[in-house]
């Protein structure tokens, strides 16, 4: 019987001030916002889940930019639909307002408030697409500073979009007037997980894939997406298909019309207005991890160890890691650390930070087939033991690889399917490879 | 809140909130009266903006109300806003407003139709809702479908005005039509809002057949996410007929499990787990729950937030059909960056998918997490490695050496934990592993929890000979007897005494000691009570005490976390929900809903309680330790649970003779682990404190005047919970001495209600003037019915004992068939009532002729009556001359089926009434229950 509904939908300052506070069902029980607000703040340690149960009214919460989105119900609603929701509910405020801030929210109250009159009815989720909602919808959103400042670019100029132009609104009178420009930005956007033993063996890995989109076309016309023709989805199929990439599953937004996926690994669809993820895939298979860590321990006399990380970028000489941090976990009490970088290669700097006992090293960019060197001595008050040892790490490293994807995953093409053409739109590919979780065991 | 908003800078809405000086109110007043349409709506916006602060803006009803007559939507919107706030508070003035809603409701623009209905159902006004039926019967048949699928919620929001009206109104049935709307958003509404009226009406109202399944399953392609949600759930509800339409419905279901809302996943996942049960090829069922792994770990690269809900469920799903997930395992293995409520339950699934192939490389992942910084974490990391060698007998030895390398490193809080899993490791496979004692009594004096530090006596105790300083290390610990937690005397009692029975000679001083630091020093019972036991052995019989306390073990496994198969059941039918993340039956949280009795559920009742233990106990958040009654820390001696009983001289009052040894050993089991409690009161499975607070609060009257009670006032009632009965008690001690335990008879009576537990154990003694309630579980046992011809109804004779002062007290406690043994158990499927009919032999079956029962003619309206009882209707078919009706019911866990024959045609016969049961001592008592219910 999870079809059930929510009394009230609140977000919350950091500070824990109410910005929206919605009753659904007029049942809302007088003070639940400082209720969860106290849970939340005074969990014991992290986090605490996100759904819990005070006093017969149960909480459902995430976080977005530092502002708190929860609903609260008395009934035995499903979670995953309101985690979902309340997902979406920040993808429409951030659509709809431009970004998602607390003084975004707090300028554009009547606009969210509006917004929420049509996204749920009596506590039970409605339309959130976007688009469907600007018929509903008749508030015009009032910009904050660091949108307003934006200037759209020239397109002869540039070949890449400011980062800015993510924050523009979808709604808004730029369409009426005609100045909308017909792009459409892609991002087929990788974030890595992988696990390396202590002797740079892949212990678990896997890529969490998305192709993610953004539309300002016009007449929103029918599109067309192709992937590798060799495809495969689902382990089961991989048998002889060596080479091609294989998908262990994927799932699709709900425009994508799978007609053809199966045979031409095409895939048609309307794009909705604003930021939407087309396809969400997984890997689970080896794959040729970017950065491959080697850290090492040595004694240079009692109280003194020195750890040693070596990092090699294993991928062609094109790509290349950007913001890259290392950090490297220390021994509690260490007296010092001095940490060294090769002086050879600009960019770098690697500080000890006492308070976090850890060394933190910074690499602007990060060459592909390189290698780069990190060498820390610490001085213990006591000589050098097995405890102290196990202390230090696991190294875990942050990077971006900006046109580089690790899974071969590729857009063939991106079409405007023949029968809607009246236009050439402006499109805008972009290959991101992330880490999300990628540490080595020392 | 009020204020909060006012430091944003102007030029945006944000400059409504500014306003907070004298006048401010005649000047919004003036403003909202003005002719001028972009300075009225500023006006209501300034007004909005201070009501969302808390700001109290309800003087300007009238004023806001009066600019409701306006074409603009946007204006609309916000005086309707408003007025869904303020019309609670000022009803009489809303009426002003029902006119513009009326127009509304006929006007062109469908948007203003839909914004109408929409916001009519929200203001909570009884007195509008007449003027809203028409309005709304014409906006279900709207030919816009936003209106329809409005007007389907709004349906749902005014049966929580006035349900009456919704069901003379005949709204109900529109709702079921509109499941075969051919817009598939009005489909999934409808189905929200018929499901909300079932759970608050307690009916099933939704009435899903075949023709209705067919419209649902093709609304399901075609709707959006959420309504794809609703029908998901809908369809969970239905029971196939067969294997063959199972199987019909999951192939249309399992595309779903492809979508990138993990809402719908998970329903999806819900619909198939539910209908598999009904899948009778054993290879179709296989290829069907293979297409529910990819997805299932699919949702672990989502959020969190998201990952969590679906690993609460995962860990359910592995426990009811561990195949699914079987080779994935390293897909849970913990990520540097997840949260700490993500990494517990991967570590939980872990546990539940390791075997003997993957168990080094799990060790492997333990040990790293073992050493990591979360302390919470890394105790559950350490308990893990010991669930593992229960688990995994040929991987023991693996799992200690694993945990003598985390001895190793001395880190306080890991070795704590590392002792505490080696006594289960020692338990489940004695004299196996004595070896590493050495290592573990290098540590003693690093411990200072009382589970660690019972642990580590305990197996002092145990293996007396084989340490062989022993006495030196009880000693040790004895010093500060006094300081211990309850957990640590009652270890060291016993293991004192353990010590005793294998080196009498040197240890006579120290057990002298132990028990009179036990019985005459302390003033906790269960020490008390525990060291009297094994004073009087150890005087009276020492080879008695020798084969009671150092008898043999019961076994134990890794139960700890794996749930009754009728409480999994339960819970995978939840999946998805709330419950399902709680490991808690809706009813033990949920409020807003009547619980309906699924097909599935009915076998379940008398496991409610064990449900909701269970949930108590996980209520710890990743607590391990707190439900080990199931016997994994469960080192003791057998001589305590019979001892106990014999002491308290329970004899003469047991009702039951259930509890013989193996129930005692059992009990013994518990003891450690419920400090608090007696353990008598474990063995049935209550706990300490055993009843979780009652759903709803029951009228309870008082049966035991504190005159005659000797200083205690009972109030008491019997009370149905979930399906389970129960006596609810109050005791208000007005003694002057503190009472603690009492143990409760009942005489046989109408029903035949047993106590399933004989005693209260309250967690605290009750002091004198304080009172305390408790919830005893009973069941029903033909051996307990009053002979034939007693009055029905009379009450329930009750004798209840102060095991403190041995005061017996006897008084009665009244008892109402027809309202409190009659569970909301839901109708039984037809079929299910047809098998159920014939399994009865002829012979078995009651009935009688109902003289001067008033019967109108109008079964419908019977049926009514009876389903207020409880009473539910089956099926009906015409004979001549009659209507045969069936019905079926529950009295407390025991089906009950009717047949009632009606005269029609003017016959003069009386109704005939019968009754078939599977538990035939009970079918006359059902029948007199059913008469009573029609007489009504």
């Amino acid at each position: 019987m999870s079809i059930a509904p929510v009394s009230q939908f609140f977000i919350l300052s950091p500070r824990g001030d109410t910005i929206i506070s919605k009753d659904y069902r007029g049942d809302a029980v007088a003070g639940t916002t400082d209720t969860f607000f106290r849970k939340v703040k005074f969990w014991e340690s992290g986090d605490p889940p996100p759904c819990f149960t005070i006093d017969g009214v149960n909480y459902i919460y995430v976080r977005k930019n530092g502002l708190l989105f929860a609903v609260s119900t008395q009934w035995n609603v499903s979670p995953s639909m309101f985690l979902e929701l309340l997902n979406r509910l920040a993808k429409v405020f951030k659509d709809y307002c431009g970004v998602l801030s607390e003084e975004a929210i707090r300028k554009n109250f009547i606009l969210v408030y509006e917004l929420l009159d049509e996204t749920l009815d009596y506590g039970y989720p409605q339309g959130t697409s976007t688009e469907t909602l600007r018929n509903h919808v008749r508030n015009e959103p009032i910009l904050v500073d660091s949108v307003k400042s934006m200037r759209l670019p020239s397109a002869l100029k540039t070949k890449t979009a400011p980062s800015s132009s993510i924050q523009k609104p979808v709604s808004g009178s730029g369409q009426k007037n005609g100045s909308q420009r017909n792009e459409i930005f892609v991002d087929i956007l990788e974030r890595l997980s992988v696990l390396f033993s202590q002797s740079g063996q892949v212990v678990n890995s896997s890529i969490d894939g998305c192709i993610q989109m953004k539309s300002y076309l016009s007449g929103n016309p029918e599109l067309r997406l192709a992937l590798n023709e060799d495809l495969v989805v689902g382990k089961a199929n991989a048998g002889s298909s060596f080479g091609s990439v294989v998908l262990d599953d994927c799932n699709f937004h709900e425009c994508a019309k799978l007609d053809e996926f199966e045979s031409m690994r095409q895939l048609s669809f309307t794009p909705p207005d604003g930021e939407f993820v087309l396809l969400n895939y997984r890997m689970n298979a080896e794959f040729r991890c970017p950065f491959r860590l080697f850290p090492s321990i040595g004694d240079i006399d009692p109280y003194r160890m020195e750890v040693v990380v070596i990092v090699r970028a294993d991928m062609p000489e094109t790509a290349a890691g950007t913001n890259v941090v290392v950090r490297l976990p220390m021994p509690r009490n260490a007296v010092s650390v001095s940490s060294e970088v090769e002086s050879r290669v600009p960019g770098q700097t690697a500080e000890y930070s006492a308070n976090e006992h850890r060394v933190v090293w910074t690499i602007k960019k990060f060459q592909g087939s390189s290698e780069l060197t990190l060498r820390a001595k610490v001085t213990l008050p006591n000589v050098v033991n097995a405890a102290n040892r196990k202390e230090v790490g696991p190294v875990s490293m942050q990077f971006e690889i900006p046109m580089y994807n690790v899974s071969n995953l590729q857009v063939r093409y991106l079409k405007i399917a023949e029968f809607a053409k009246s236009y050439n739109p402006f499109r805008w590919v972009r290959y991101v490879t992330q880490s999300s979780s990628y540490v080595c065991r020392v | 809140m009020a204020g909060r908003a006012v430091r944003a800078p102007g030029g945006s809405d944000s400059r409504f909130f500014t306003t907070t000086k004298k006048g401010e109110t005649h000047e919004l007043r003036q403003e909202l009266n003005s002719p001028n349409r972009d300075k009225k709506k500023d006006a209501v916006k300034k007004v909005i903006a201070n009501m969302t602060v808390g700001k109290d803006v309800a003087m300007l009803f009238t004023d806001v109300i009066n600019c409701i007559q306006t074409e603009n939507i946007e204006l609309k919107k916000l005086v309707y806003l408003y007025l869904i706030n303020y019309a609670k508070t000022q009803p009489e003035l809303t009426l002003l407003a029902v006119n513009t809603f009326v127009k509304d409701a006929n006007d062109p623009n469908p948007l203003i139709r839909a914004l109408a209905v929409r916001t009519m159902g929200c203001i909570r006004v009884e007195k509008i809702t007449e003027y809203l039926c028409e309005p709304l019967r014409k906006a279900l048949r709207d030919d816009d479908p936003y209106v329809r699928k409005t007007a389907a919620v709004c349906v749902a929001k005014l049966y929580d005005i006035n349900a009456d009206l919704v069901e003379d109104q005949g709204f109900l049935q529109i709702l079921r039509d509109l499941i075969c709307d051919p817009n598939p958003t009005v489909v999934a509404n409808a189905v929200a809002a018929l499901s909300e009226i079932g759970d608050t009406s307690g009916r099933d109202v939704m009435e899903i057949d075949t023709s209705v399944l067919q419209k649902l399953l093709a609304a399901l392609n075609e709707c959006t996410e959420w309504g794809q949600v609703f029908i998901l759930d809908s369809l969970a509800k239905y029971t196939p007929a067969d294997g063959r339409e199972a199987e019909g419905i999951i192939e249309r279901v399992t595309p779903r499990l492809q979508h990138a809302n993990s809402a719908v996943v998970m329903s999806a996942v819900k619909v198939v787990l539910t209908y598999l049960d009904s899948v009778t090829s054993v290879d179709t069922s296989r290829s069907f729950s293979r297409k529910l792994a990819p997805p299932l770990v699919t949702l672990l690269n989502s959020e969190p937030e998201t990952q969590y809900v679906a690993l609460r469920n995962i860990n359910l799903i592995v426990q009811k059909r561990p195949g699914i997930l079987e080779s994935e395992i390293k897909v849970f293995f913990c990520k540097y960056n997840d949260p700490i409520y993500v990494k517990m339950e991967k570590l939980e699934t872990i546990i539940r998918l390791v075997n003997d192939r993957n168990i080094d490389q799990v060790l492997l992942e333990l040990k790293e997490y073992a050493q990591e910084v979360d302390v919470e974490f890394v105790r559950k990391a350490v308990r893990a490695i010991g669930r593992c060698a229960i688990k995994l007998e040929r991987a023991a030895e693996r799992c200690i050496n694993v945990l003598l390398e985390l001895i190793q490193t001395k880190v306080n809080y890991v070795l704590q934990e590392a002792v505490i899993v080696i006594k289960d490791i020692f338990r489940k496979y004695p004299n196996r592993y004595e070896s590493i004692i050495s290592a573990l009594c290098e540590n003693l004096d690093t411990l200072d929890e009382p589970e660690a530090k019972a642990s580590i006596i305990w197996i002092i105790g145990e293996y007396a000979e084989r340490i062989d300083n022993a006495d030196e290390q009880l000693e040790h610990f004895l010093e500060t007897f006094e300081e211990e937690s309850a957990e640590v005397q009652l270890q060291l009692l016993t293991a004192t005494v353990k010590l005793f029975l294998k080196q009498p000679e040197d240890t006579q001083d120290m057990v002298q000691r132990v028990l009179q630091l036990a019985t005459e020093e302390s003033d906790d019972p269960d020490l008390r009570d525990r060291g009297f036991v094994y004073w009087r052995l150890l005087s009276t019989n020492p080879e008695a005490a020798k084969a009671v306390v150092l008898s043999e073990k019961p076994n134990i496994a890794d139960d700890t976390f794996t749930l009754e198969p009728a409480v999994l059941d339960m819970l995978i039918g939840q999946i998805s929900t709330l419950s399902s993340i709680y490991y808690k039956p809706p009813e033990a949280f949920v409020m807003k809903q009547a619980p309906i009795s699924r097909a599935e559920d009915e076998d379940l009742d008398d496991d409610d309680e064990d449900a909701e233990e269970y949930a108590n106990e996980d209520g710890e958040d990743y607590e391990y330790d707190s439900n080990n009654a199931d016997g994994l820390t469960g080192p003791s001696d057998t001589s305590n649970g019979s001892g106990a009983v014999d002491l308290l001289s329970m004899d003469d009052l047991s009702v039951n003779d259930a509890p013989a040894p193996a129930a005692a050993a059992a009990a013994a089991a518990a003891v450690p682990a419920a400090p608090g409690g007696g353990g008598i009161v474990d063995l049935f499975g209550g706990g300490a404190g055993a009843a979780a607070p009652p759903a709803a609060p029951v009228q309870k009257t008082v049966v035991c005047p504190a005159a005659q009670g000797g200083g205690l006032e009972i109030l008491g009632a019997f009370v149905l919970r979930g399906g389970a009965l129960f006596l609810d008690v109050d005791v208000n001690n007005r003694d002057a001495a503190p009472t603690q335990q009492l143990a409760v008879q009942l005489n046989k009576n109408t029903f035949g209600i047993v106590p399933a537990q004989q005693q209260i154990a309250f967690d605290q003694p009750l002091a004198p003037g304080a009172s305390a309630s408790y919830s005893l579980p009973m069941s029903l046992t033909p051996a307990m019915l009053a002979p034939p011809g007693s009055p029905v109804g009379a009450p329930v004779q009750t004798a209840l004992k102060n095991m403190q002062t041995g005061a017996v007290l006897y008084f009665n406690i009244p008892v109402d068939g027809l309202s409190t043994m009659l569970p909301p158990a839901g109708p039984m499927g037809r079929d299910q009532f047809l098998a159920a009919w014939k399994s009865v032999d002829d012979s078995l079956e009651v009935s009688k002729e109902a003289q001067g029962l008033p019967f109108s003619g109008d079964v419908s309206a019977v049926t009514r009556k009876l389903q207020e009882r409880n009473i539910y209707f089956v099926a009906g078919r015409e004979a001549p001359g009659q209507q045969i009706v069936y019905y079926s019911f529950k009295l407390v866990q025991l089906h009950m089926l009717a047949e009632v024959t009606f005269p029609v045609g003017g016959s003069a016969a009386a109704p005939r009434l019968c009754i078939r049961s599977e538990a035939p001592p009970y079918a006359p008592l059902a029948l007199q229950l059913l008469e009573a219910a029609l007489r009504q």
